[in-house]
């Protein structure tokens, strides 16, 4: 089961924060087919947020397909999000990035910039 | 059912002959299911609306009906808390929820004003109401209220003396009935930021007359923050604008696409942000979003 | 519309239950202090009158008959039990002409006055009452016991009074304006309309203190200006009597009296006094007068002024209720189809 943690103040769109959490939660593996998403008054007890959100948020994530909604029981994981587990190749590579930036003089701030504008760049190309 | 929690059609209220309008040629439409904050600031006329969708005044001119009827006789279905919380000193916490049983005998819901009181409240039963903090005052009432399972939830300022862990709590409460129950909510409040991320649905209420009416995210959308040089921003309608030194703050509706030039900035503003706006130019024209019209409106637009 | 349930209770029960029993039971669950007082005040009360009807009147019918008989300068009589029956029959009937403005004080103050002020009016007719139910059970629960017990009081008041009756020499006749009242049926009338001139002092002024305040002044007018107008609710009896007389006769209760004129025609009367006096016989003389009258009320008209003092305030009342009902009605805007909401 997880359990959201919503901030008023990040400017991040409430439904946005759950649906991110949820996938957080699959690609870690927290959350697994065939578990049951909290019901929205369960999210909107601990939340206090409106239970229309949380359920745009699940409609979100039943169109991405991640989600089933099943009459009367609640909302289910239907599929998993790729992991990346710690021993995956593409960590190696990660590691020995970090570590050639370090040399070439860069520190975490510069790392963290460098890493989220690549991600950006990334994304963008997907929407386009 | 109609999906209709409240329809105000050219609502007006006096108090006295030559009193002055605490409410004037105020109309909209509210759809059920939503939780709808009824913002703006004290005097503005939220209490008195609320007051009138009880059932508890008489309005001067125009016509309100809750819930497809005429709310004295929508009077089962709707539950009201008004902003004094009031209750019986002298009777227990049971005793009041047996009244709560007494007095709604075909609708009372037992097992939830005992959950909001006992099982998440922790009060005792046997606790006299004159010795309840606050917040236990408020739980109370609020239980009262949920206790009958009403289709339409009138809150006036139900927070405002409460700290910020019960707030949240009691927020939380709320919130989960309505899930649970498809209860409309309304609830009115001079502090925005706490009704920020339980409301789905704008009133904003000044001077008496409906300011911004419709879905919050839709009335968010409808509204760009721009800062920038100091331009021209017709055709665009302008809320409010600010220029300090060359530089231009302003809160517009967008009438067609938006561009603020290269060096301006263009954002979605906040509730908080859209509402003081407002606020702070009461000429600015209103915005009724469709969802909020009523039929008439809606055949004039 | 987007809810993970879909909205319960939406259907129609087929049964109603009614709130009014259950508001009945509100009433007397929130006012049960005042219930407790009542209840002490008519027992006390009751018992007071009680003791008045049996040891009291017959230990002071028993002195009056020692005192009677006594020839001698001194005799032994028991002097305290003939002062111990005229205080306490006094205090009686003080005690129960009292009782409407304690009513209407509390009826003010606390049975409407003090929910208008403390919010807990709308707080009821926010559940499933309508306004008028509301104040039509508040009313008819303490007009219930208002009536039941004042009814009893004034019953035992006037048993007690009618045993002393040619035993107790110094007893209060009936044209007394406490006993005329604490005798019959006025006194239940005036604490009903002292119940509803509390409603309507809450309704209007909403606050506890002012509606005290008015619902009493209130009551004590109604009472003042039905002792005014109560000689002239029936027919009076001319009584004439011959100037010899000391003055004019009184039946009982007097309206008018003076002098006759050999025409007819009424004087004043010069307060001179019987014409075996000279003096007097001249001025009677001078005036032309030939007879003393009196226009009165004998004995035998107290069920007829009882009556009609009773019915005009119990209309009084009515119109006070219409009115509150009204006012209420304005203020809180009831549905155009209202059932079963009026008295």
């Amino acid at each position: 089961m997880v359990e959201y943690r919503i901030d008023r103040r990040s400017g991040v769109a409430t439904y946005v924060q759950i649906v991110q959490q949820t996938k957080q939660a699959l690609r870690l593996g927290m959350l697994e087919p065939g578990d049951k998403l909290p019901t929205a008054r369960e999210v909107v007890e601990a939340t206090a947020i409106n239970p229309n959100t949380v359920l745009k948020a699940y409609r979100e994530l039943e169109r991405e397909g991640l989600v089933e909604a099943r009459r009367g029981l609640g909302t289910f994981v239907k599929r998993s999000l790729g992991t990346a587990p710690a021993d995956s190749p593409l960590r190696a590579e990660l590691d020995d990035w970090a570590a050639r930036a370090r040399e070439a003089g860069l520190d975490q701030d510069d790392v963290a910039a460098l890493f989220t504008a690549v991600l950006e760049k990334f994304s963008k190309g997907d929407k386009e | 059912m109609s999906d209709t929690a409240m329809e105000a059609a050219g609502l007006g209220k006096r108090f006295g002959r030559r009193g002055g309008w605490a409410l004037h040629e105020c109309s909209f439409r509210l759809p059920t299911g939503r939780v709808c904050a009824v913002v703006g600031p004290n005097g503005a006329g939220k209490s008195t609306l609320l007051a009138h969708a009880a059932g508890l005044l008489a309005p001067t001119e125009g016509s309100l009906t809750v819930l497809g009827s005429h709310p004295a006789a929508a009077r089962e279905r709707i539950a009201y808390v008004a902003q004094n919380k009031p209750l019986y000193p002298q009777l227990t916490v049971a005793q009041t929820l047996r009244l709560g049983h007494e007095l709604n005998p075909a609708r009372w819901d037992a097992s939830v004003a005992e959950r909001i009181t006992y099982e998440n409240g922790g009060l005792d039963p046997k606790a006299k109401v004159r010795t309840l903090s606050g917040g236990q005052r408020t739980r109370v009432a609020l239980a009262l209220a949920l206790g009958k399972r009403p289709e339409l939830l009138l809150l006036d300022e139900p927070m405002a003396d409460l700290d910020p862990l019960a707030r949240h709590e009691l927020m939380g409460t709320l919130m989960a009935e309505a899930a649970q129950y498809g209860t409309t909510v309304v609830m009115s409040s001079h502090v925005v930021a706490e009704l920020e991320g339980s409301c789905d649905y704008l009133l904003l209420i000044g001077g008496g007359q409906v300011r911004l009416a419709g879905d919050l995210d839709d009335l968010l959308a409808a509204h760009t923050l721009t800062t920038g040089p100091v331009r021209d921003l017709t055709p665009h309608t302008v809320v409010e604008s600010r220029t300090t030194g060359r530089q231009l703050t302003a809160l517009i509706r967008p009438q067609g696409p938006f561009s603020g030039g290269p060096d301006a900035r263009a954002t979605t503003p906040s509730l908080e942000e859209l509402v003081l706006a407002h606020l702070r130019s009461p000429e600015a024209p209103a915005l009724i979003l469709a969802s909020a019209r009523t039929a008439a409106q809606e055949s004039a637009a | 519309m987007t809810t993970l349930t879909a909205p319960g209770t939406t259907a129609t029960p087929t049964r109603r239950p009614s709130a009014t029993r259950g508001l009945v039971r509100t009433v007397l669950l929130l006012h049960r202090p005042a219930l407790y007082l009542w209840a002490g005040l008519f027992v006390a009360l009751a018992a007071l009158l009680l003791w008045l009807y049996g040891p009291g009147t017959d230990a002071a019918a028993a002195a009056w008959r020692e005192y009677d008989r006594c020839t001698k300068a001194t005799c032994a009589y028991d002097q305290d039990a003939i002062l111990r029956y005229k205080s306490y029959s006094q205090y009686a009937s003080i005690a129960l002409a009292f009782l409407p403005f304690l009513v209407a004080a509390w009826a003010g103050a606390s049975l409407i006055g003090r929910e208008m002020e403390t919010g807990t009016a709308q707080l009821a007719w926010t559940q499933s009452v309508s306004p008028a139910r509301w104040l039509a059970v508040k009313l008819a629960v303490p007009a219930a016991l208002v009536t039941v017990g004042t009814s009893v009081l004034v019953v035992l008041h006037r048993g007690m009074w009618v045993r002393g009756q040619g035993r107790i020499d110094n007893a209060k006749g009936w044209t007394d304006t406490f006993v005329f009242h604490a005798n019959g049926p006025t006194t239940v009338a005036l604490a009903l309309s002292g119940l509803a001139v509390g409603a309507l002092a809450g309704i209007r002024l909403r606050g506890s203190l002012s509606a005290l305040v008015m619902s009493a002044v209130w009551t004590v007018g109604v009472r003042a200006a039905l002792s005014l107008a109560l000689p002239y609710l029936w027919p009076t009896v001319r009584t004439v009597t011959s100037l010899t007389h000391d003055g004019p006769t009184s039946l009982g209760i007097t309206v008018h009296d003076g002098l006759l004129t050999s025409t007819g025609a009424r004087l004043a009367d010069p307060q001179c006094g019987s014409s075996h006096s000279s003096e007097c016989s001249t001025l009677y003389h001078r005036l032309d007068a030939v007879s003393f009258y009196t226009d009165s009320h004998p004995q035998s008209h107290y069920w007829p002024l009882q009556l009609m003092a009773t019915g005009l305030v119990l209309v009084l009342t009515a119109l006070v209720l219409l009115v509150t009902f009204r006012l209420l009605k304005r203020d809180t805007g009831s549905a155009p189809l209202t059932k079963g909401a009026a008295l």
